[in-house]
């Protein structure tokens, strides 16, 4: 055997942050801080995403915001969120509660949006670092969304990296764009410490009795095992392009359900993956799926998971 | 009210019977061992479980009704949520019954399962109905396939609320739409129905469907109306339980305010998860002390809710 299956160093460097193990929770999909306590160990998570945040509360969009699709889901939820003050006031302290370090996500429909939101959450000792959504639409110009525009990814990068003191930086990359190594490299420029990639692919679904889109958003964002190639590819090419040249760290994830498909990021570039849709079925799948990756390196002799990012023959 | 609800859970449970009943109904009774025993025997009428039937095989070709063809070819990834028909406690075991109709590829896969098989759910779910255990009169409200928590929870007032009198209303497009395990028609005498479920317990059922093929003709919600004139109950006394298709509720808040009875709606929504995670089943509110509206979850802050805290679209 070689190597002992409790023996493997699941830890990673992720940036400025220390994970035990390369799995964390996806934005949206795990809730605020401690919802996933009644299925799982959040200790036992590397890293935890919130979900997105806001700086003015947001009811959400109205109803149908998801819909399944063959091997997928839409989703336009619309970022429902408490909004910045009361997320920092009733559920921040509730990180205190837990090792495992947390992320929040933000988003914003103007600049100024984003950097408010990381200026107030950057005083929160209980915060490691915050994710950057740039897939919203930029009310001030159109609604282009933020993360199909280098100018715009630059600018929202640069404030945000200016107000946002000792915390990671995250920029999560959209996925519907003509090269997304582009926008990459821009955020890397800024000073982006971890990129993540990637957020769900826009699509549509159609009534075909009523010939009306099921959601009442008409598009939403598609995620689940049927993004996961697609995904795997875009790591894949932005490790190669970007991040390997930059030393700068990947969060993979899309469609990850399995400890297999968590494997599969890693030897593609990333160093961290998220666990997303998947939660929704089995909201303790993110246990196993650690678990799994365990079994993977006692298998092939890897004893520490960091050499496997980016093993791709 | 939630104080004392059963804290939920990841379980598996094993298929005790999996029957069809009548033209458009299954019932599947499972028995929920070791710890989810404690934790299904609390669990509240109105209160609901999400199966997963991804893993289930779908029937051969020969067996899949024509209408479902299409649908029997896409794959599953999210849990279905069903509510209970009722909770048997026993010394010795917990069994829960639910009633569901085949609809499209979750529930063709799920007429498969079998005597012994297991399967994993998540659960109990949302809040569950109220007893109002100091009124005089209860009335429950059932439309298609909105009657198994009703069913439930007659039973559960029956045995708690000795003085209590339950009046029940009970409707469907047509009989064979009549969810119920047990129905009985006089083939000559369309009008002479009842239902077993409510028979055992001694209680009052008032039939109705849309075309007249089982007791009178008409909407149920139509029928309470005539018998809420004739019999004029204590507005103070009395409380309304509704479950069944939107429209049905929405009539049913309709008269709730007519009559002034207080009532509380079983709603549904689509839902990802079930938890609160997805945030995709939102119900919108009102605000009464400033007139907005906001939005709650169907899955955890119901998805009972009061007729009149609901913004009926």
């Amino acid at each position: 055997m070689g190597i002992e299956h409790k023996r493997i160093d699941l830890s990673i460097n992720l940036g400025k942050a220390s994970l035990k193990n390369p799995l964390m929770t996806a934005s949206g999909t795990c809730g605020y801080v401690d919802e996933l306590d009644d299925f799982l160990d959040i200790n036992q998570l590397g890293g935890y995403i919130t979900k997105s945040i806001t700086i003015k509360p947001r009811l959400g969009n109205d109803v149908p915001r998801i819909v399944e699709t063959d091997s997928g889901m839409l989703n336009a939820i619309g970022l429902a969120n408490i909004g910045v003050e009361k997320f920092i006031k009733e559920k921040v302290p509730l990180m205190e509660r837990y090792k495992t370090p947390f992320f929040v996500n933000i988003a914003g429909q103007i600049i100024d949006d984003y950097v408010a939101v990381a200026d107030k959450l950057s005083q929160c000792i209980q915060i490691a670092g915050m994710e950057l959504n740039i897939s919203c639409p930029n009310v001030k110009q159109g609604g282009i969304t933020f993360g199909t525009d280098p100018a715009l990814v630059k600018q929202i990068t640069c404030e945000v990296k200016k107000v946002i003191r000792d915390k990671m930086l995250i920029v999560k990359l959209t996925p519907n764009v003509t090269n997304i190594s582009t926008i990459a490299k821009v955020a890397v420029d800024c000073g982006a410490d971890a990129l993540s990639l990637v957020n769900t692919f826009t699509a549509m679904v159609i009534d075909i009795e009523t010939r009306k889109p099921v959601l009442s958003n008409r598009t939403g964002g598609l995620s689940g095992p049927a993004i996961k190639p697609i995904a795997i590819y875009l790591v894949n090419k932005v490790y190669n392009e970007v991040a390997k040249p930059a030393g700068i760290p990947l969060i993979g994830g899309g469609g990850v359900r399995t400890a297999s498909d968590a494997i599969e990021f890693i030897i593609a570039g990333a160093t961290a993956v998220t666990i997303g849709t998947a939660t929704f079925a089995n909201p303790d799948g993110a246990v196993k799926i650690i678990e799994g990756m365990k079994g993977y390196c006692t298998r092939h002799k890897f004893s520490s998971i960091t050499s496997l990012t980016g093993a791709l023959k | 009210m939630e104080s004392h609800l059963p804290k939920k859970g990841i379980f598996t449970a094993s298929v005790l019977q999996n029957r069809k009943l009548g033209d458009k109904f299954y019932r599947i009774t499972i028995e929920l061992e070791n710890k989810a025993k404690n934790v299904f025997s609390a669990a509240v009428p109105g209160q609901f479980v999400e199966i997963d039937v991804s893993r289930l095989a779908l029937p051969p070709e020969n067996h899949v009704p024509a209408q479902y063809a299409d649908a029997s070819q896409r794959n599953v990834i999210l849990r279905r949520p069903f509510s209970f028909a009722d909770i048997m406690v026993s010394d010795t075991s917990v069994v829960a019954e639910i009633l569901y109709c085949v609809l499209g590829p979750a529930t063709l896969r799920m007429k498969t399962l079998k005597t012994g098989d297991i399967v994993s759910l998540i659960g109990p779910l949302g809040n569950g109905f109220s007893i109002a255990e100091k009124k005089k009169t209860s009335i429950l409200i059932a439309g298609g396939m909105g009657a198994p928590p009703l069913v439930h929870l007659s039973g559960l007032m029956k045995s708690q609320c000795k003085d209590m009198e339950i009046v029940v209303f009970v409707g469907a497009k047509s009989v064979s739409d009549l969810a119920f395990f047990d129905l009985k028609v006089d083939k000559l005498i369309k009008t002479k129905v009842s239902l077993g479920e409510f028979d055992k317990h001694k209680i009052k059922t008032h039939i109705s469907t849309d075309d007249g093929s089982a007791g009178s003709k008409g909407f149920v919600t139509d029928v309470l109306k005539d018998w809420l004139l004739k019999n004029k109950p204590d507005a103070k006394e009395t409380i309304m339980y509704a479950c069944g298709p939107e429209a049905m509720l929405l009539a049913s808040a309709a008269l709730s305010s007519e009559f002034k009875i207080p009532c509380q709606v079983s709603l549904e929504r689509r839902m990802a998860c079930g938890t609160g995670l997805c945030q995709s089943c939102a119900v919108k509110c009102l605000n009464k002390d400033d007139g907005s509206t906001f939005y709650k979850l169907c899955c955890k802050d119901g998805p009972i809710f009061w007729s009149d805290e609901v913004v009926w679209e």
